[in-house]
């Protein structure tokens, strides 16, 4: 069994070796490594106190040193090449923050129903097998539902549009 | 008998009609979001935090329990019938789950997963009721140094088992640490990282973090995977309860799935998914029928949905009666009830016994409100299932927007919320769980707490933790944990080396 496992193992790295996300794997650990830097200096700076009585900066430097250490081991580690989890999709993922981002932007603004209108539209965009009409009717049905749960049900301090 | 009188007086609780109301809700939601293939049940229990926020502690809290064994029940029914797993733990009920829908007893295997969860949670209920005031009744002993050394092993043990290795979970926990130290500085009085942001002053909210790394990112992964199809088994009523001989052959892996479960679940840890598995594993071993495990059995799909459910209730022994969450979602447990201005610990047994009692009965009825909805109302689900994904993932967008700005009125934790999404997309293609990160940010003011309490009573002395028994025993199991994975990982890496080189020659 374990000599099995270990065959497998053998293959699977003997294919993500060569792999261009192995370098992103160790950014990864570059950036945590920048993170903690930030920490330990932000730590120093807020003050670490005295072991009797721990300053406002002590906890995050004692924190920042941890991850520095793990994440030079992260850098260390991941040149042996663990791959990524999946191909990525970064349509789906530029649809939903573009879709957060438009909620975002236009609640205040336009109102409850065109802000849900445009973030269901803008999320859906990625997706062909959905019409263009059929965006819009899925995006005025989530709207008007959000009107009538949100503001008229649970009366949540929303105003359906502004400026009309 | 003690322990029936205040089951009583939970149950009293619990039938009041407006906590009724919210147990449903809770189970409801629960198994709605569960259905849905890609969607966990932490996204779940994070979209209806803020709603949570405007109840009272204790419905707050029945209606968030019930979301988060709804959402269990929910995820064998995508299991079973398109053999996604709509939850983590299901992914072992699609072992036998789907192979049974193949036969045509796609109805058989869902009232099966029915009757066992409903079985799991009533083993695990009881085992809370009995285990928890006694592990509450010795934590009344416990000092800072004792709170930081368990939270501390709550932390590495729940880090240890992640999914993408020892050492991203733990730096998972230890970023998360540092995020939940953003913010005004209790003690002192000082901002922390707040980068002159006056929305960062308060810190980062719990539901943001938690709407971030697991509504936003579940959604962007789930999008492309749900394109794939929906459920077009057709459930024959008629083949839907169990024959005789197959009731008797559920009855004994009921059981011991649950006592499994029990035991898992209250581990800081390990969780569903791991008592699942572990508990299926047994099974394969003991069963009668095991030659046939992995070809549609029945006991099969009971064993690990009885072992999850009972691992969600007894998750709860831990978190109420320590203040140390043992899976992800029993951390939002802790931060909900401490925007409640409740504050989890052995305490809480005897300053809201109401809430403590109140809860355990909501298993009873939660667990009978879903063998209803379970049952007679599967259709409802199956025929949810077949909605198409594209209609669901806009929608569940604006939720989950609606949801964030809810809390402070703020289009600022939308942005937040973005940022947080958005790292934890790239986070979870580089196999970094966030799980780990939300306890790390749950447990990171907590555990600041007690060790500046614990340097500022040993006079800053830090053999403390080392000199009291109890904080010494759980320090020593922590390091224990950490030597062996460390000694894994290092093994691992071993091998692969020489084995790369040996591939090379």
């Amino acid at each position: 069994m374990s000599l099995q496992n270990e065959k497998i193992d053998a293959v699977e790295c003997s294919n993500t070796v060569s792999d261009p996300s192995v370098w992103f794997g160790a950014t990864g650990g570059i950036i945590l490594f920048i993170v903690s830097i930030i920490f330990i200096v932000g730590g120093i700076g807020l003050g670490l106190g005295s072991p009797f009585r721990l300053g406002t900066g002590a906890f995050p430097f004692i924190t920042g040193m941890i991850l520095g250490a793990l994440s030079l081991a992260i850098c260390f580690y991941e040149l042996r090449g663990d791959g990524l989890a999946s191909t990525p999709d970064w349509i789906g993922f530029c649809a939903i923050c573009s879709a957060l981002a438009v909620f975002a932007l236009t609640a205040e603004k336009l109102g409850l129903v065109p802000a849900a209108f445009l973030t269901v539209f803008v999320a859906s965009l990625p997706d062909r097998s959905l019409s263009l009409v059929g965006k819009i009717i899925l995006g005025s049905c989530v709207g008007a539902v959000c009107w009538i749960l949100f503001i008229e049900l649970l009366n949540l301090p929303f105003k359906p549009f502004v400026g009309l | 008998m003690e322990i029936l009188a205040n089951f009583a007086q939970g149950l009293s609780i619990v039938l009041q009609p407006e906590n009724l109301m919210y147990c449903f809700i809770g189970v409801f939601l629960g198994t709605f979001i569960g259905v849905l293939p890609g969607i966990g049940s932490l996204a779940a229990i994070a979209m209806i935090l803020p709603l949570s926020f405007y109840l009272d502690p204790t419905s707050a809290l029945v209606m968030i329990a019930g979301v988060y064994y709804g959402a269990e029940y929910g995820g064998s029914i995508a299991s079973i019938l398109m053999n996604i797993p709509g939850t983590p733990a299901a992914s072992i009920t699609c072992i036998d789950g789907y192979p049974l829908a193949k036969k045509g007893r796609a109805g058989v295997a869902l009232f099966s997963t029915a009757i066992a969860s409903f079985g799991g949670g009533m083993i695990g209920m009881l085992v809370m009721a009995v285990l928890a005031p006694s592990l509450a009744q010795l934590a009344l002993s416990f000092g800072p140094p004792d709170y930081f050394a368990v939270i501390l092993l709550g932390l590495v043990a729940a880090s240890a088992v992640s999914n993408g290795g020892a050492l991203k979970g733990i730096t998972m926990v230890v970023l998360g640490l540092m995020l939940g130290s953003i913010g005004i500085d209790l003690t002192t009085g000082d901002q922390r990282f707040t980068m002159g942001i006056p929305e960062l002053r308060d810190g980062i909210h719990i539901v943001i973090v938690a709407m971030g790394l697991f509504g936003v990112s579940e959604l962007i992964a789930s999008i492309r995977d749900n394109k794939k199809g929906s459920a077009t088994q057709s459930i024959d009523y008629n083949d839907f309860y169990p024959s005789k001989s197959e009731w008797k052959s559920l009855f004994s892996p009921i059981l011991r799935g649950g006592a499994i479960g029990s035991f898992f679940g209250a581990l800081p840890g390990t969780g569903q998914t791991i008592a699942a598995a572990i508990a299926y594993a047994v099974e394969k071993r003991i069963s009668p029928q095991k030659k046939k495990f992995g070809t549609g059995v029945l006991p099969a799909v009971a064993v690990p949905e009885a072992a999850n459910n009972s691992a969600t209730q007894t998750a709860f022994i831990p978190t109420l009666t320590l203040g140390v969450p043992g899976s992800p979602p029993m951390a939002l447990v802790i931060g909900a009830l401490m925007i409640h201005g409740i504050t989890p610990g052995p305490r809480l047994l005897t300053e809201a016994p109401d809430m403590f009692w109140g809860l355990i009965a909501s298993f009873l009825i939660g667990n009978i409100m879903l063998l209803i909805l379970n049952i007679p109302l599967i259709g409802i689900w199956v025929r949810l299932l077949q909605i198409p994904y594209k209609y669901m993932y806009p929608t569940i967008i604006v939720l989950i927007c609606m949801g964030v700005y809810s809390l402070n009125n703020n289009v600022f934790d939308i942005w937040l919320t973005l940022i947080i999404g958005a790292i934890g997309y790239v986070m979870r293609l580089y196999k970094f769980e966030p799980a780990p990160l939300l306890i790390g940010f749950v447990l990171g003011p907590l555990m600041e707490e007690h060790l500046r309490r614990s340097m500022l009573l040993s006079r800053g002395d830090a053999m403390v933790f080392f000199e009291r028994p109890i904080s010494a025993t759980l320090i020593a199991i922590t390091v224990g944990i950490l030597a062996f994975t460390a000694y894994k990982s290092i093994s691992n890496y071993r091998r692969f080396k020489t084995s790369s080189s040996q591939l090379t020659k």
